[in-house]
């Protein structure tokens, strides 16, 4: 036992370690990336002719431009360290400020989407199970096979002709219901393909025959087998769901016209906001390992294969 | 160098395995070539590849139009001259689509296979450079899976200059991780097996190990990978071509279509509808593919695929 | 008069009244505006990097801009100019107060000038500064700026000059929260998402503004038209695209704003390498593109096919110019004569184009160039990429487009090789060209400022820096229940014949 929880700990403090430094990774790459990109937010004010190269070149020294990137490097680090995540290059507010406005609605998407990937995910499935000759079987194959071919994007794009351009059912900007329930869909679909293999495989074994023989009703053996296999799948797949979130998130904020993290960011990167992209970005990745970390040592307590690890 | 234990038999040894789909015993080790006998689904993805590779080699020929020939008849329904109408630019949406279908193939084929050949050859570095490099190697590869793929790609294109080598470069490099894990994971599994040691007792080299021995039997699991990865790629870059940063607007991409016809939706909504379709069909026949790919390779382990 | 006569005269006159009333109606007070009428990129209205769509409903200027591109009395009540052009005198408008109360006088609008001038390193005003010499203010309300040589474009430039109060937070360093006399208070702004104003009830023009609060969304939005049609937005700013759509919906009217934008395909004309350093090629390319269809194509019936910065009512347009443009109709013989002429074999010319990824009319210009039978290599980039591309002068042809202007001085401006971002024109470095607009622009009579203007822009039809394809509008869509509603000459929400503040609903 004692043996046991000391290989659980030395794990987790190996992944939190691992986890720390892609943190540390992901604040220095995410720098120097962006420092490489081409136009710097100079260029942004002077659109469209209104600064000559000379006073372009003068913002430029001023705004601390022209220092080498080891230097500003050194600088931001300094910042951040205390909390201070700096001021948006084209709208002088702090980032924090920004990137606070629009997170709500992001995390309300995300969230939803999540709720219903979750239970149309698991549901589906367990109620297949329960009743392997009715609509639900064919529902969650239909499911799985929809999240595997159809991209969120294409499905996104075409909801909003037909059901706000078309039937006017849904307002074309901003809307909610639409974005989450195709990613929750897409979340589900994920979900509901692992847990409808397992599912399968678990049938056929023999300790299942063995209880239908004793004659225990199928649902208590679903829910009593199955389920708790279930929760250890849906913690092996959330941090890769968290990831799909995000990405679908932001996808679906741009072709929803939701404010958003996603359509910050792209307008951040188009508009070379260095400070706003960085702190997008590092936030999101760290967002991620934490989700990925959380799921890790959740996996390790809950299911023993994988302690020994 | 032919592997040692064909795919779809036990890797505990056992002789033959039940086929999930059939309930009945599938012989083991045999060379003779059978028909294979395959799902539904997967005959309809076999079957879309293929019209979709023949549309892609011989169809820029058969299409009357120039696929960037504008012309004024804007936004027309389709008719005798225009099998599915024209665009915004009244450019022929058919033969768009039939570049279109060539390109997404292509560019897919190619990020594709810069993600294979980088996350596998990362991959195989990282574990063969000892404890440091491993970290190195994968925590880069963990780092890069912690973005969320759009915006990582975005931020590449733009710090490159766009085109198309800018968008291959970061379609690669956004799924080369995916490869790179596999690569590891399989190899690992492999490594653990009886043969391996016994090669090595009998003084085979590390390296020859890996080449030999190991490398065949892990490319069933990449091959599957790839066949997943490839999809993700032709949409990742129609996104980008629909965020105004793919390959060159010459190409008419599937992405950039759908990006000009979005802004005419009730005007012309069928010049949407093509691609959008052509998109979820070609990504249904991948997945179809893959999904029978992964049956045949690895049955046993369950691989999370997403 | 007997009692029988009054009846009929009385039912006509109430029936009068209530035919005319409609026509006349009282406005009403009330409601929350709610528009997409551009964005705002700074809450310190001076340092603003292009945009000015959202300032004047917060902030005002001495003049105002009006629909046909003149300067109207704003917060200056007149204004008067000396004959040699060197010096302004304004009189101040009585009564105007700041949203926190104070009243403005002339010594604020000093303040204001005096600000720009000296702090604001960047920005549109930079030029409206530089023939500066000083300001005064005598008393509460004169307001005296004396320039050290004459500046023809002064009176529209300071339209965007806006008036603070010098109490707004940040005067000293960046204004975070803009205090100023316009009809609307800043009430709050998250960037890129929404600005919101109320109404500001010590307001200078009596009674106005109507509704009691306006919401602006700032978003990028590719089509606002959907929002209007379902009544989301009372107003916005829509594509052109769809003005048929609109035009046929009975709850949407339509209007266009004032000023155009236009559109051109310049040249390399800073280190342009062979063989586009040749006029005839450049003449033989300006034959293959064919101009109506590239303006049927972006602007469907709402193109002007022009050949100059100026369009057709505009008071620097010139109709004989426009007439004599030879390339009004694409002639692809005549091109490909003047390149033999030259000696150039186009199939081994790989001509170096650089576009903007979403503008529509590439492509098709592209195909254009191809038809001649060069080699065209594309490369298309972000808003932001493309000008620091073309910056780098490693191209041949641009093709582009440019917004409206308050004068268009401010068009000229960007030809001239010292002038800001020249690099969408090619930088041109034409020093006959520079002097004709620096004259132009010190020239107190009209007719000959415009004679100038004109024979600057000749020089660039003969060497063909840029050629200019047409001008199209801009497309504004408002809902049947806002009325008095109307955008003016530029992209601004208010000014001082128009605009949100004369705006209400009729409910």
């Amino acid at each position: 036992m004692m043996a046991q929880l000391r290989g659980i700990s030395l794990g987790i403090a190996a992944e939190v370690l691992r986890s720390f430094a892609i943190a540390v990774g992901i604040v220095v790459l995410t720098f120097f990336l962006l420092r490489m990109i081409p136009g710097d937010v100079v260029d942004v004010i002077g659109l469209e002719g209104a600064l000559t190269y000379e006073q372009q070149a003068n913002l430029r020294a001023e705004m601390g431009l022209t220092r080498s990137w080891g230097e500003q490097f050194w600088l931001w680090l300094g910042m951040i360290a205390g909390g201070d995540f700096g001021l948006s290059s084209r709208f002088a507010i702090p980032v924090t400020q920004l990137i606070g406005a629009v997170l709500g609605s992001t995390i309300t998407l995300g969230l939803s989407a999540l709720t219903i990937g979750i239970c149309l995910g698991i549901g589906l499935p367990v109620l297949a199970a329960i009743y392997p000759r009715s609509a639900f079987v064919w529902l969650a194959e239909a499911i799985t096979i929809w999240s595997i071919t159809v991209p969120t994007f294409s499905t996104g794009i075409a909801a909003v002709v037909v059901f706000a351009v078309w039937l006017g059912m849904i307002p074309a900007i901003g809307n909610l219901s639409a974005p989450a329930l195709i990613l929750g869909i897409d979340i589900a679909g994920s979900i509901a393909k692992i847990l409808r293999e397992d599912m399968k495989e678990i049938e056929s074994a023999d300790f299942i025959r063995t209880a239908r023989a004793k004659g225990l009703s199928r649902t208590r053996i679903v829910l009593a087998h199955i389920l708790p296999n279930a929760m250890t799948v849906t913690l092996a797949l959330v941090g890769l769901i968290f990831s799909n979130v995000l990405t679908g998130a932001i996808t679906m904020e741009i072709v929803f016209g939701r404010p958003g993290i996603g359509t910050l960011a792209l307008q951040a990167i188009k508009g070379r906001d260095y400070p706003l992209v960085q702190t997008i970005i590092i936030w999101l990745g760290i967002a991620v390992i934490i989700a990925n970390l959380v799921a890790d040592i959740a996996q390790r307590f809950v299911d023993p294969r994988i302690r020994l690890r | 160098m032919r592997a040692l234990y064909p795919p779809g038999s036990d890797p505990d040894g056992r002789a033959f395995v039940l086929d999930e789909s059939e309930d009945r015993p599938v012989a083991g080790p045999t060379r003779r070539f059978r028909f294979p006998h395959l799902r539904l689904g997967t005959w309809l993805g076999v079957v879309i590849m293929g019209a979709a590779l023949a549309i892609a080699c011989v169809g820029p020929w058969i299409s009357i139009h120039d696929p960037n020939d504008f012309s004024s008849t804007v936004n027309a329904a389709p008719s005798d001259i225009h099998w599915l109408g024209t665009d915004d630019l009244g450019q022929d949406v058919f033969a768009r689509l039939i570049v279109g279908t060539r390109l997404s193939l292509v560019l897919g084929t190619v990020a594709a296979l810069v993600a294979l050949l980088a996350g596998t050859l990362a991959a195989l570095f990282g574990m063969a450079s000892g404890r440091i490099g491993n970290l190195l190697v994968f925590g880069i590869v963990d780092l890069i899976r912690a973005l969320p793929g759009v915006l990582f790609a975005l931020a590449l294109v733009v710090a490159i200059e766009p085109g198309t080598t800018s968008v291959v470069l970061a379609l690669g490099l956004a799924f080369a991780p995916d490869f790179a894990r596999i690569t590891r994971a399989s190899y690992l599994q492999e490594a653990a097996r009886p043969y391996v040691a016994a090669a090595f007792v009998f003084g085979a080299s590390p390296v020859r190990i890996a080449l030999v021995h190991i490398l065949p039997n892990i490319t069933g699991a990449l091959v599957t990978q790839f066949a997943i990865i490839l999809p993700r790629c032709i949409v990742l870059e129609a996104v980008l071509s629909f965020l105004g940063l793919g390959v060159s607007p010459e190409y008419a991409t599937w992405g950039r279509m759908i990006a000009s016809a979005s802004s005419y939706t009730e005007e012309a909504p069928h010049v949407l509808l093509a691609p959008i379709v052509a998109l979820s069909v070609l990504t249904f026949a991948f997945a179809m593919i893959g999904d029978e790919l992964r049956r045949r390779f690895d049955p046993a382990r369950r691989r999370i695929m997403t | 008069m007997s009692l029988q006569l009054l009846k009929p005269v009385v039912a006509g006159l109430l029936g009068l009244a209530l035919i005319i009333s409609p026509a006349v109606a009282d406005p009403k007070y009330g409601g929350v505006l709610k528009l997409y009428w551009g964005t705002l990129d700074t809450t310190d209205f001076h340092r603003h990097t292009g945009t000015i769509s959202l300032t004047h409903p917060f902030a005002e200027t001495l003049t105002s801009v009006s629909k046909d591109g003149q300067p109207k009395p704003f917060l200056a009540e007149s204004w008067q100019i000396s004959s040699d052009g060197l010096t302004y005198t304004f009189k101040i408008r009585e009564g105007v107060k700041f949203h926190n109360g104070d009243t403005m006088t002339a010594k604020d609008v000093l303040a204001n000038f005096s600000r720009i001038r000296a702090e604001v390193k960047k920005g549109w005003l930079t030029s409206a500064m530089e023939p500066v010499d000083r300001f005064e203010a005598p008393d509460d309300r004169t307001f005296i700026v004396i320039l050290k040589t004459p500046f023809s474009p002064f009176l529209n430039l300071i339209a965007e000059a806006w008036i603070l109060s010098p109490k707004s937070a940040g005067w000293d360093k960046t204004i975070s929260h803009p205090i100023g006399t316009g009809p609307f208070t800043f009430d709050s702004w998250t960037p890129q998402v929404v600005l919101k104003g109320k109404k500001f009830s010590d307001y200078w023009m009596k009674g106005k503004p109507y509704v009691d609060a306006v919401e602006f969304d700032v978003r990028e939005l590719a089509d606002a038209s959907l929002a209007v049609r379902s009544g989301d937005l009372h107003g916005a700013e829509v594509p052109l695209s769809k003005r048929n759509i609109l035009g046929e919906d009975k709850n949407v009217m339509l209007d266009f704003r004032g000023d155009t934008s236009w559109y051109f395909v310049s040249f390399n004309n800073k280190t342009p390498r062979a063989p586009f350093n040749d006029l005839r090629v450049r003449q033989a390319i300006s034959y293959a593109i064919d101009k109506p269809a590239i303006l049927n194509l972006s602007a469907g019936e709402s193109g002007q096919l022009v050949n100059q910065m100026a369009a057709p009512g505009n008071f620097y347009y010139d109709k004989a110019m426009a007439d004599a443009d030879p390339h009004r109709q694409p002639n692809l013989d005549k091109a490909r004569a003047l390149l033999k002429e030259a000696n150039v074999d186009p199939a081994k010319v790989t001509v170096r184009l650089i576009g903007e990824a979403t503008d529509r009319s590439v492509a098709p210009i592209v195909q254009m160039i191809k038809r001649l039978g060069f080699n065209v290599e594309n490369k298309a980039y972000d808003d932001l990429g493309y000008q620091k591309a073309l910056s780098g002068y490693e191209w041949d042809i641009f093709p582009g487009g440019s917004g409206p202007r308050n004068d268009i001085f401010l068009r000229f401006v960007r030809l001239m090789s010292d002038g800001p971002n020249p690099h969408l024109w090619g930088g041109v470095t034409d020093l006959e060209f520079d002097r004709l607009v620096r004259e132009a622009s010190i020239s107190v009579d009209d007719t000959k400022r415009r004679a100038l203007y004109l024979a600057a822009w000749q020089r660039v039809i003969d060497n063909y820096y840029t050629v200019a394809i047409g001008h199209t509008p801009a497309l504004y869509a408002y809902r049947k229940e806002l009325r008095d509603m109307s955008i003016g000459f530029n992209t601004s929400a208010h000014r001082a014949d128009g605009g949100i503040a004369f705006a209400w609903f009729d409910r």
